[in-house]
């Protein structure tokens, strides 16, 4: 296969980078991007001086004032960051044919892979984006070019938050050797407890390992593990697609680790993302879900629908496994996002030849979620539900919000 | 490896391409099929002794990446360096010295291998030689003291005696660039300001590519072999006795172009008893 070309795009601390371009007072200070009025809300987003302070996303308000209390805060304005993100998609659709959006907080991979003939170089390429960018957009993004979305990534959290790295195809290995494991995506909470452990902190120490002796402490990611610390990432630039992704969350009323207290709230923002995918009339074939525990740590995992789906049973099914998968630690959790991305128009319907069942299970569900709803359109998002969610809300449930 | 050509008491030549990492130098056949970019190197070397990396101008230059790259190069493998773009095109006047001072931490691998024969500061077509131009540059000459510099003019203004003058009492080269005929550009140098270095870079004379600004087209050229000649006997031979090191550049790199175009360059200095 020949080499490709990735460039990652990542303005740092976007929220903080697009409430500074709306409101210059802001800048040169410490500034918290949360939701005012409750000590446990968690932070947004945080500048680099907050950052500095040891403020981090998803900690309770009250203990990132007590760590940085000169911090001035803004409420978060998903909607500003959502059109400043539609802005960088479009300065960047011009230079790659294969465009996206990781969240809708930044970051962006473009796949120039053989384009060199029409623009040049991939880091002249990258450069003169990121130039336009601070032109046009008044945003200052870090650039890295790579072979492939891990590397770029990583080297995008060497330099953070302002600078550019490239790194060729074949020195994948090499250049992840020297870094902490911590900058590996996918390489959090209890992978690192276990490698930290085994008195393993960077990616060269892990790679002496063969795939086989990782899957001793780490079972079937231990193959995963393996091609991570090697710079191994065969996945593809996902095309860009008009509304790249959808997120929903929700913050608990009480923090919690009881099961059904959880599902019940991930249920409900299965159906919102439900709802708002048929609106748009998108299928998602990827969930993301986040979690944020009281303690401030995060864990997330995603889930993916090779066809799509914008069925809130479907999606809630996906959205447990995520959850049964990230919900590693007895510590409670306080909040949830789940994002939907990799949308794409509705699969053509095909009926069955031979249905195992007449007028399948499959089909009762979608028709169930349809009602659900045109009614939900007809008298509100409010206005029906599960009985037993409602059974928690009565008990005191969670806000759902649609966030980037 | 090849491509260092010697003179009997004349000066010693080399002769290189700007930049080597091209994908399109893998389908113009001269890295062989699904080359890597981070394995061009030790290729690149079996025909050039020299390289001038242009990758330092977008990224500020590292010493653990770079220290890899000395390492995958064949001893006696030499470097040319240009100057970050945050020195030259993108200065931010209050953090400009933290930068050079970044640079030579970065440039450092080369340094100690005594692998560095140049850093290339090139500056923009808009750096004209005005007060201030003339006192940055100065001072960021002073900052790199102790680095082999060349410095290549954009700009017409600095063509002057003094400006000469100057770099030779600082031992900088003035770089001598082949480029299309156009009257913003700079006309065809002869000035040797540093006897121990002569730099020159060949851009190709593709006109109306460099005016539309274009990368692709701007260096999409290929000397005939008669230019080359032309070159070498009216610009370099003359001037033969007054440097003892010189460093050609082919930029255009398009197509591997600047590949041809070095190796008819050797084999003309071969001609010509180098």
């Amino acid at each position: 296969m020949s080499e490709r070309s990735i460039i990652h795009f990542n303005v740092a601390d976007f929220a903080v980078a697009v409430e500074r371009l709306c409101d210059s007072r802001l800048r040169g200070r410490p500034l918290l991007v949360v939701q005012p009025g409750s000590a446990r809300a968690p932070v947004y987003d945080m500048s680099e001086e907050a950052f500095g302070c040891g403020v981090r996303k998803g900690m309770d308000l009250g203990r990132a004032l007590k760590l940085c209390p000169e911090a001035r805060l803004v409420a978060p304005h998903p909607e500003r960051y959502r059109r400043a993100m539609a802005d960088l998609l479009r300065a960047a659709r011009p230079w790659a044919p294969r465009i996206e959006v990781e969240s809708e907080s930044g970051h962006l991979f473009l796949d120039v892979t053989g384009c060199h003939r029409l623009f040049g170089p991939p880091p002249d390429v990258a450069w003169r984006l990121g130039r336009l960018v601070r032109r046009d957009l008044g945003l200052s993004p870090i650039w890295t070019v790579g072979p492939n979305k891990l590397v770029a990534k990583v080297a995008s959290r060497l330099v953070k938050p302002l600078g550019e790295y490239i790194v060729g195809g074949g020195e994948e290995e090499a250049f992840l050797a020297p870094r902490p494991l911590h900058l590996l995506p996918g390489i959090e909470g209890p992978d690192l407890l276990c490698f930290h452990d085994f008195g393993l902190y960077r990616a060269g120490q892990v790679a002496a390992f063969s795939a086989r002796q990782l899957a001793v402490p780490f079972g079937r990611r231990g193959s995963h593990l393996y091609d991570l610390v090697r710079g191994i990432d065969p996945s593809p630039v996902a095309p860009w697609e008009e509304a790249g992704s959808l997120g929903f969350e929700a913050c608990l009323a009480e923090d919690s680790n009881d099961p059904a207290v959880v599902e019940r709230e991930l249920l409900v923002l299965a159906e919102t993302a439900a709802g708002a995918l048929r609106r748009l009339r998108r299928v998602a074939r990827r969930l993301t879900l986040s979690l944020i525990y009281s303690d401030g740590g995060r864990a997330g995992q995603q889930a993916a629908s090779s066809g799509g789906s914008a069925n809130d049973a479907v999606l809630f099914d996906l959205a447990r496994g995520a959850l049964l998968r990230a919900w590693k630690r007895r510590q409670r959790l306080r909040f949830l996002r789940l994002a939907c991305d990799r949308l794409a128009p509705p699969p053509p319907l095909q009926l069955e030849l031979f249905p195992a069942q007449p007028a399948g299970h499959q089909h009762r569900r979608q028709r169930v979620a349809d009602a659900v709803a045109a009614v939900r359109e007809r008298c509100g998002a409010g206005s029906i539900g599960r009985a037993h969610v409602f059974a928690g809300s009565a008990q005191g449930g969670a806000s759902v919000a649609a966030g980037p | 490896m090849s491509g260092e050509r010697s003179g009997k008491n004349g000066p010693s030549i080399l002769v290189g391409t700007s930049g080597y990492s091209y994908a399109e130098w893998v389908q113009a056949g001269f890295y062989p099929p699904a080359t890597q970019s981070g394995r061009m190197l030790p290729f690149y070397a079996r025909h050039f002794p020299v390289t001038e990396l242009n990758y330092t101008w977008y990224q500020m230059p590292r010493a653990e990446p770079l220290e890899r790259l000395r390492a995958g190069a064949p001893a006696g493998f030499f470097f040319a360096a240009k100057l970050t773009r945050s020195l030259t095109h993108e200065v931010d006047p209050a953090d400009w010295r933290r930068q050079a001072s970044l640079f030579r931490e970065g440039i450092v691998p080369l340094v100690q291998g005594r692998q560095l024969l140049a850093v290339l500061v090139q500056l923009p077509p808009d750096f004209e030689r005005t007060a201030g131009n003339r006192r940055y540059l100065a001072e960021l000459l002073d900052s790199l003291a102790g680095l082999p510099l060349a410095v290549e003019f954009r700009h017409r203004s600095w063509l002057h005696d003094r400006v000469f003058a100057e770099l030779e009492r600082r031992r900088a080269s003035l770089v001598w660039v082949d480029e299309p005929e156009l009257p913003h550009l700079l006309p065809p140098l002869d000035v040797v300001t540093n006897p121990e270095l002569l730099y020159v870079r060949f851009h190709g004379r593709n006109a109306a590519g460099w005016r539309s600004g274009v990368m692709q087209k701007k260096f999409d050229y290929l000397y005939s072999e008669a230019e080359l000649r032309q070159w070498l006997e009216e610009r370099l031979l003359p001037r033969r006795g007054l440097f003892s090191r010189g460093l050609l550049f082919f930029n255009n790199h398009v197509g591997a172009q600047a590949v041809t175009n070095g190796r008819q360059m050797l084999s003309l200095l071969g001609e010509a008893g180098f």
